[in-house]
């Protein structure tokens, strides 16, 4: 190789000056709009001033060299020379500029450096309260939902406990620790005879019958923190006592004070009549047995001492003093024998002939006997008798026999006063299974202390003589044996005035026999 | 001390004073001789090469993320060897004749003349310095939209 041409260098060098120009530019368009989308970055503003000086280093050589070939092409060299020293400076002073920014951005970069760590940090501790926040605003929102359904759990259990308080049949009560109550539920003041829309301010004083009962359950709460199946009586508003079966807790605070107590109670007085009906009903039956049992010993030394008093009279004419004693003696024979009869009836030892009753007809013919008897002590009878009445199956002549004990009893009971009403009524029940019949009278009536033992035999509060004390034992045998049943009431609910009045009721409940489309006419 | 301190000031007002009136020869201005330029500009792309290495060294220090960084990285290097192509082409000018250039009908027909020497070849190649600049403002111009567009792609974020 003897010689090496410089236009390729030449054309690179033209080439490369317009490449670097482009570049440069290029490149500072970038800085700027880096600059420009984050203006706090350091790092973007060292860039821009960086490519701004290269570009201006770019500008300066580039045009230097193009000017150059351009001159010493076009055969101007004396001009390039003249204009070399010029930009051959411009290039030194700007890369020596260039240098400098490049190095002045050592202490830059430190400056950005504790700016980034900074901003890193409280990136972190922003970053660190995004998320606390977000956890806080989920469990916000768990705790919005958890609180929602205890609400709706709360509020369901609010609502059936309400509905246990309001709907019990039974009475249930809140009191304070000084036994004032707090609150009662309807079927309690029901039960005490209280209005629920005005409910009086009650104290388990005011309610307990006896004091004693009310200490000792007091004692026992405050012991025990419970009592159960605790039987006391209650007392009404009417002043009235009810029966009640007791169950109570002690209700404690924190401290483990006591702060109150809470009970229900269940009105026992039906059941405990009904006991005491059951009671009577086997001590009847024993009696019953025991009668039948001495009616049938009696009955035969009764017939052979009236035989003998009968044999007797023959051979002591009357008017003799022992044709009298033996008349007498006679007399209180039949009488004996009567109440054994009496006895045998109650005992159902007698034979019991069944038909079809109607049980309008067989009062109508009772009243038809006793009406004039009646009459004649002042007593008017009223009659209400059910023209739909259903028949009943039974003995007739018994059944009679009931009926005029009953307006026997009442005719006594009204006698004392010199007259009074006497109501005769029959109905069907509701569900027309029984016949009702009722004997009323508005006498002194039943006294309470003797209303268990009316149906004892030889039982009378009549003077000795006027009553065997077997009428009502006898009637109860008899309805007895009909599957019926007798209830008494005395003193009576007037139906009008819904208050009692004197008198006694005795309503008759027997089986009906009703076919449908039958009638009765009374 | 109060006495010491005056007697300072009085004689660098005489020196001064001696200074001024009696000038033996002005040193006011230094005159720059031809090379003068050439060492400048010499010096310059040191300092130009050491600014690069010192900015290709702290950003590999700083391990700063993404592509835009080291496209930067390798503008730095481009641009170190554009200089040291430069300067060495400025050192091959000072050795190389002004007969060696040969310029018979225009610029355009100018060459090296033989016999040609290693020092002729190497200030030949360093005639294409732009081999090294334009890749260099290349990686630069990579580097600024790699940056610019990461940088979007975070603000869009």
């Amino acid at each position: 190789m003897t010689q090496l041409y410089l236009w390729p260098a030449n054309l690179t060098d033209m080439v490369g000056s317009l490449l670097i120009i482009i570049f440069s530019f290029l490149s500072l368009r970038y800085a700027y709009l880096l600059t420009k989308n984050q203006p706090d970055n350091f790092l973007w503003g060292f860039l821009f001033y960086f490519c701004m000086t290269l570009a201006a280093f770019a500008i300066s050589r580039a045009m230097g060299h193009l000017v150059k070939q351009v001159l010493l092409i076009s055969g101007n060299r004396e001009q390039w020379q003249a204009l070399a020293p010029l930009a051959g400076g411009f290039n030194t002073l700007l890369m020596t500029s260039l240098a400098a920014v490049t190095i002045y951005y050592h202490k830059g970069i430190e400056g950005f450096k504790a700016i980034e760590k900074k901003a890193g940090s409280l990136k972190s501790t922003n970053r660190e309260l995004q998320e606390t926040a977000a956890q806080l605003h989920t469990m916000n929102m768990n705790l919005e939902e958890m609180v929602e359904d205890r609400t709706k759990e709360l509020s369901a259990s609010e609502k059936k406990f309400r509905n246990f308080f309001v709907n019990s049949k039974d009475m249930v009560y809140f009191c304070d620790a000084s036994n004032q109550l707090v609150n009662m539920n309807a079927s309690g003041l029901e039960m005490l005879g209280y209005s629920f829309e005005d409910p009086p301010s009650l104290n388990l004083l005011d309610m307990f019958l006896s004091e004693d009962d009310l200490d000792t359950y007091y004692e026992d709460i405050l012991r025990m923190g419970f009592i159960e199946d605790r039987e006391v009586d209650f007392v009404k508003a009417d002043g009235s006592v009810i029966h009640i079966l007791l169950a109570a807790t002690a209700i404690f605070d924190e401290a483990g004070d006591f702060t109150g107590c809470e009970g229900i109670a269940k009105d026992l007085t039906r059941v405990k009549t009904m006991m005491a009906q059951l009671a009577s009903s086997e001590k009847m039956a024993s009696i019953g047995q025991m009668a039948a049992g001495v009616a049938h010993e009696i009955n035969t030394p009764l017939g052979v001492i009236l035989g003998y008093s009968q044999l007797l009279k023959d051979d002591f004419p009357e008017g003799t003093e022992e044709g009298e004693s033996l008349q007498v003696i006679e007399r209180q024979t039949k009488a004996c024998r009567k109440i054994v009869a009496d006895l045998l009836k109650f005992s159902r030892q007698a034979e019991s002939r069944r038909e079809n009753i109607s049980l309008n007809e067989m009062l109508t013919d009772v009243l038809a006997v006793t009406e004039h008897s009646l009459n004649m002590d002042h007593i008017n009878v009223y009659r209400n008798l059910s023209e739909s009445l259903c028949s009943i199956v039974g003995d007739t002549e018994k059944l009679r026999q009931v009926f005029i004990n009953f307006i026997n009893n009442a005719h006594h009971a009204m006698e004392e006063n010199e007259g009074g009403n006497l109501y005769v009524s029959t109905r069907n029940s509701d569900d027309k299974k029984f016949v009702i019949a009722t004997i009323r009278d508005n006498g002194h009536g039943i006294p309470d202390e003797i209303k268990g033992s009316i149906f004892d035999p030889f039982f009378t509060t009549k003077p000795v003589g006027k009553g065997t004390g077997l009428g009502l034992s006898v009637s109860y045998g008899i309805v007895q044996e009909h599957e019926g049943t007798i209830e008494v009431e005395s003193p009576i609910e007037e139906q009008e005035a819904g208050e009692k009045g004197p008198g006694t009721a005795f309503h008759v409940i027997l089986p009906a026999v009703c076919e449908e489309g039958h009638s009765v006419t009374s | 001390m109060i006495h010491s301190n005056g007697l300072n000031k009085t004689h660098c007002l005489l020196l001064l004073t001696v200074l001024l009136i009696l000038p033996d020869q002005a040193h006011a201005l230094q005159s720059h001789s031809a090379p003068e330029g050439i060492y400048v500009h010499q010096l310059a792309h040191i300092f130009f090469i050491s600014a690069l290495c010192y900015l290709f060294w702290d950003i590999r220090r700083s391990s700063f993320p993404g592509k835009g960084w080291r496209f930067l990285q390798m503008f730095c290097v481009c641009m170190v060897l554009w200089n040291i192509v430069a300067f060495t082409g400025h050192s091959m000018e000072a050795v190389i004749n002004a007969s060696d250039i040969e310029v018979y009908s225009g610029y355009l027909s100018a060459k090296i003349a033989g016999p040609i020497s290693p020092a002729k070849i190497v200030y030949y190649f360093t005639k294409f310095d732009h081999l090294f600049s334009v890749p260099a403002l290349f990686f630069l111009y990579l580097c600024m939209r790699s940056l610019y567009r990461r940088s979007c792609e975070e603000e869009d974020r």
